[in-house]
């Protein structure tokens, strides 16, 4: 392949690895969404915690990030249902505008936490380095790595909302709760899990990405507005879109950064939320699923 | 069924301006966070030695403190750095102390912590000043830093020695009277690293950096260096101050083919950069990065990964310089940790204005003013303390590292280095590095 067309598919490579990861966010923020109609302003702070719970089990006791997401995704995801019982139902059902505050300050009161606790250092976890050369592109390992546990953690996410039981249920709550409450589902233990299960995929997105990037408290921010950037591409309420969004603002963040600059793939998001918005509001795969 | 889509459709609005707003609030708020947190810092242990061991040449130093303060950057993206900075401080305070204060008195060090914000850093130096009453002031670290810090003591009249910055800025209005350099300016920085390329017959070379004040300086002294040496500048770019990932910042400079890449960084993105870096497998024959590669954080991150990279530093250990055996040796015993530069360049602030307060026998800041400005003395810097008409230094000497088996090198100038010790080039490619 040329020089040109070979360093093209790298660049792309390196957009979809990542979008796997940013998928894992968007995927949570979507279901909250869906099933309770709340827009979570804290969700990027979630992600935040479970990159700092990786860092610190790496380097405290040397464990690996892999083994370190087992253990931080379950505790988070009880986290996210304690949140869920104790804040954010009081907000269910209410004008936007409280979800919106009491999200607000609660990923205020999480950023300033982080800042107060762990200090406004950059920290990683360097637990994985080198690159894979296959036909003369390198593919970075901790990407690769990140990749494949986020496309796992989403296909089970996938597998869970379309077979099982619960999972339907949570689909079902997602389109009308109203009936879903007289089908005889617990709409109330519904919102508990499915805001547990998307802090808990917020936190594993969190620890993959203390894998690849640099990770500091205020990082919630940055990456709340790219997972919303996608599942306004994606349209909102859909599980494929937000999938498939988040690649494609993968793949679009390592172009812009390779054809211009790195300033203007921070950007990128917010022009992909704006564009979309006047141009296709429904988003790529429309709306309700 | 219309009555059922109108509603959705309602909602759907609805969750738009929600959504919407949420986002120009995200887009806002990005600093106030970092901001909004500042007068809470505790001012630093402004520890008072005390006299009572071995009496030495001043005898015990008595009378009313001499106030000295200063900010420096204990938390924030140039946190660890900082650190190194108010150690050295810390330490000056000991040994003065220890020789009998400056003028007799006791020395009393106020130091506080501006987060590596140019803005704090403004306002901690203005309440030293007008509410601590401070006597004298000491740089801070970061060139952002100082640049704001020093509309103050121009504006109080308060002589800085810019004991952490050296982007040329700071003295290029050439209106400033009270702001005096310590070390190189950022554009001389890569001085040994261009001069060792162009040796080795490298032509192509490609700059990037961090987009604020002093990276943005060495890289641009870089660009000029290295095309008066007859070499190609084939790349010039910039990244974010908070940059997560250069990965599409790197595969551009693979594509370019560059044989030299300078980075103007400070240690987090060095760090980034060398990392990402080899994780696309991506090896220039010679990397070099202005700060951050020279400090032995930089080492202790990246283990092997460091071996080849070259660095300026503006100080060495084991130069033998006037003082330095004994500021190292007092440092480990005081701080368990080896100095960097940038406690090396604190520390020659000290020395100097130690030096100025005693040639003018008094706290007048005019004289003190007046003195730092035609002095010429030796520190434990390479070279000497000497500025110029606008208060920049000219007489620092920079010196050039390269870590090799784990360990930083002091390759450049050859009148600095080890007998034997030399730079090792071309860089192998990663995959034989395993």
């Amino acid at each position: 392949m040329e020089g040109w067309a070979l360093t093209l598919v790298q660049v792309a490579i390196s957009g979809v690895l990542l979008g796997a990861v940013y998928a894992l966010l968007a995927i949570g923020l979507n279901l909250i969404f869906g099933v309770m109609r709340i827009i979570n302003i804290a969700h990027g702070d979630l992600l935040m915690l479970g990159a700092y719970a990786t860092f610190w089990l790496f380097t405290l006791w040397g464990v690996n990030p892999l083994l370190a997401l087992v253990a931080v995704s379950p505790g988070m995801f009880l986290l996210g249902v304690a949140l869920q019982r104790v804040l954010v139902d009081r907000v269910v059902g209410q004008p936007l505008l409280s979800s919106l505050l009491l999200t607000f300050g609660l990923s205020s009161l999480l950023t300033g936490l982080a800042l107060n606790l762990w200090t406004a250092n950059y920290r990683s976890v360097p637990a994985f380095s080198g690159s894979l050369v296959v036909g003369g592109v390198a593919v970075s390992i901790p990407r690769l790595i990140a990749f494949s546990v986020a496309l796992a953690i989403t296909a089970a996410v996938y597998l869970f909302l379309t077979r099982a039981k619960l999972g339907k249920a949570v689909r079902a709550t997602a389109q009308n709760a109203e009936v879903a409450l007289v089908c005889g589902i617990d709409v109330a233990r519904i919102r508990l899990l499915v805001f547990g299960l998307g802090t808990a995929l917020a936190a594993a997105a969190g620890a993959l990405l203390a894998v690849i990037y640099t990770i500091y408290p205020e990082m919630g921010r940055a990456f709340l507005m790219k997972a919303f950037a996608i599942i306004v591409l994606g349209g909102l309420g859909s599980f494929q879109g937000a999938f498939l969004g988040a690649l494609a603002l993968g793949v679009a963040e390592a172009f812009a950064g390779y054809i211009w600059n790195t300033q203007i793939a921070e950007a990128v998001a917010y022009v992909v939320f704006i564009g979309v918005l006047l141009v296709r509001p429904g988003g790529l795969f429309g709306t309700s699923e | 069924m219309a009555g059922r889509k109108g509603q959705t459709r309602r909602e759907f609005l609805q969750l738009m301006a929600g959504i919407g707003s949420a986002a120009v609030w995200v887009a806002c708020s990005g600093s106030a966070v970092q901001t909004g947190r500042t007068g809470a810092s505790a001012p630093a242990p402004a520890s008072q030695a005390t006299p009572a061991s071995a009496p030495s040449a001043g005898g015990a130093p008595s009378g009313p403190p001499i106030k000295i303060g200063a900010s420096v950057s204990v938390t924030g993206s140039n946190g660890r750095t900082g650190l190194y900075q108010q150690e050295a401080y810390q330490l000056w305070e000991r040994q003065v102390n220890a020789r009998g204060g400056l003028l007799g008195r006791p020395v009393q060090f106020i130091i506080r912590d501006d987060q590596s914000d140019a803005s704090t850093g403004q306002r901690l130096y203005e309440q030293l000043i007008t509410d601590d009453q401070v006597d004298l002031i000491l740089g801070p670290y970061s060139s952002q830093v100082t640049q704001a810090v020093a509309n103050v003591a121009e504006k109080y009249r308060y002589p800085l020695l810019s004991a952490g910055a050296s982007a040329s800025e700071i003295w290029s209005h050439g209106d400033r009277r009270y702001t005096f350099g310590v070390y190189s300016i950022a554009e001389m920085y890569f001085t040994g690293v261009l001069e060792i390329a162009q040796r080795a017959g490298y032509r192509t070379v490609a700059i990037v950096s961090e987009d604020t004040l002093f990276p943005k300086s060495t890289a641009q002294g870089a660009a000029k260096l290295a095309r008066e040496k007859g070499l190609q500048v084939v790349l010039e770019e910039q990244y974010p101050a908070r940059v997560s990932d250069v990965s599409s910042l790197i595969q551009k400079v693979k594509a370019s083919g560059a044989e030299v890449l300078v980075g103007g960084s400070y240690l987090p993105d060095a760090l980034l950069i060398t990392r990402q870096a080899k994780d696309l497998d991506y090896s220039p024959k010679l990397m070099a990065f202005s700060v951050g590669a020279a400090m032995p954080d930089f080492g202790e991150a990246l283990g092997k990964d460091a071996d080849y990279v070259f660095g300026p530093s503006m100080w060495e250990p084991e130069l033998t310089t006037p003082g330095n055996q004994e500021f190292v040796r007092e440092y480990i015993a005081m701080h368990g940790r080896e100095p960097d530069y940038h406690s090396a360049t604190g520390y020659s602030a000290c020395q100097v204005l130690e030096a100025a307060v005693k040639a003018v026998g008094s706290l007048d800041r005019e004289r003190i003013r007046d003195w730092l400005a035609s002095a010429e003395l030796e520190t434990v810097l390479p070279g000497k303390y000497k500025v110029d008409a606008t208060g920049m230094q000219v007489g620092h000497e920079v010196l050039t590292i390269q870590w090799q088996n784990g360990s930083k090198v002091l390759v450049w100038p050859p009148k600095y280095a080890a007998p034997g010790a030399t730079y090792k080039l071309p860089t192998p490619p990663w995959s034989q590095r395993a």
